[in-house]
């Protein structure tokens, strides 16, 4: 397929067929639906992703870890693995990724990334806080951090022992400063992921 | 006091004091320290209030509990209710006051409402969010609302008998409903909340 255009927004696509397309908008397909990502995101959005990114990348030199931005597809599985029985494949604005052999096959990620960060855009994020939301804690990632750029904000959601997203407090902000068991040793000051917008 | 002039941010006041003020800027005392409240909101800001308190104030036109709006005081206490005592004042944007008994003076809120709603406007008071989460979980605030309206959902915090604010799930967006066990019966859509934002 050669254009957007010639997708069947109705159909249930595989990552197979995701595989083959060659053009050159962004898509993420869920449960085998196309879903079009937004176009270039703000500047706002990119620093905070840059930021965040930069300070794992730092933290995780010479450690097992590895992080990737966006644009990086994500293969969320349970059994299947073949591209024609994967149907969701997704763009993490940021994740972490500590076992490597969900890195294997060279393409992208197969496998729950332990760690996603998603920042969101002015409007409807509907995608990021429910489809997503539920993406993730159905397929195991073991924290899911939501950014929000224009309050400040990161809300950090940890997988629990009933393999559901859990809280715990409140939202997190300027002053604050994030640890995860993931990343033992690591701290994010909130300062900085928001440095350059305050 | 006629001017915001003569205040000494570093001075602690009560509510006794606060009530001489005759100054126009909106001022919130927290533990006796004074906030100044930021000036006029954004008209998205506003909007959300109009669209929140419309099904509210319909829902509770035969119900004993009523819904307020800024600028409407909230006196938070233990025992101290002297004016001279009180040192804690708020204006939350939306709250709701189920027990007459707190309005009896007929100056302002004495004591904590059911449930306060805050929209936070571009990261000014994303900043004085960890304050007033704190204020209503030690005043007993029976719920707390949170919305985005950049990012366009609402986080919800419900007092546990613990009397610790746990969030209720994920952050709320387009598609979703609340409802609380301080209104029963009453079910607010998202997509309502956040209509007509530009």
């Amino acid at each position: 397929m050669n254009s957007i255009d010639d997708l069947d927004f109705s159909k249930t696509y595989t990552y197979a067929d995701y595989y083959s397309w060659r053009f050159e908008e962004r898509l993420e397909l869920i449960k085998g639906k196309v879903f079009k990502m937004s176009p270039a995101p703000s500047g706002k959005h990119q620093t905070v992703t840059l930021n965040i990114a930069s300070e794992l990348n730092f933290f995780l030199k010479n450690k097992s870890c590895r992080v990737y931005v966006s644009p990086f597809d994500v293969r969320l599985v349970r059994g299947e693995t073949s591209d024609k029985m994967v149907k969701t494949v997704v763009q993490p604005d940021v994740c972490v990724i500590c076992d490597l052999t969900k890195m294997a096959d060279q393409r992208s990620c197969l496998g729950a990334p332990d760690l996603v960060v998603e920042v969101l855009s002015p409007g409807n994020n509907a995608k990021e806080l429910k489809i997503k939301y539920d993406l993730y804690e159905e397929f195991g990632v073991k924290e899911y951090w939501v950014v929000y750029p224009n309050e400040l904000s990161l809300i950090r959601y940890v997988l629990n022992n009933e393999a559901k997203f859990a809280v715990e407090g409140r939202v997190l902000t300027v002053g604050d400063t994030v640890i995860t068991e993931i990343l033992p040793g690591f701290k994010l000051a909130l300062d900085d992921v928001f440095n350059g917008l305050l | 006091m006629k001017s915001i002039d003569d205040l000494d941010f570093s001075k602690t006041y009560t509510y006794a004091d606060y009530l001489l003020w005759k100054f126009d800027e909106r001022l919130e005392l927290i533990k006796g320290k004074i906030f100044k409240m930021s000036p006029a909101p954004s008209i998205n800001h506003q909007r959300i209030i109009v669209n929140l308190l419309r099904p509210l104030a319909n829902f509770l036109l035969d119900k004993p509990c009523e819904v307020f709006i800024a600028p409407f005081d909230v006196r938070l206490v233990r025992n101290e209710k002297s004016d001279k005592k009180v040192k804690t004042v708020v204006q939350p944007d939306v709250c709701i006051v189920c027990d007459p008994g707190k309005l009896a003076d007929q100056r302002s809120c004495l004591g904590a409402p059911d449930l306060v709603v805050e929209i936070l406007s571009s990261g000014n008071n994303a900043k004085d969010l960890p304050i007033k989460y704190d204020l209503y979980e030690v005043f007993g605030v029976k719920e707390y609302w949170v919305v985005y309206p950049i990012e366009q959902c609402l986080l919800r915090y419900v007092l546990t008998e613990k009397g610790k604010f746990i969030a209720g799930g994920r952050a709320l967006t387009f598609g979703d409903k609340i409802t609380t066990p301080i209104l029963p019966g009453l079910e607010l859509a998202l997509d309502d909340v956040f209509l007509n934002l530009n």
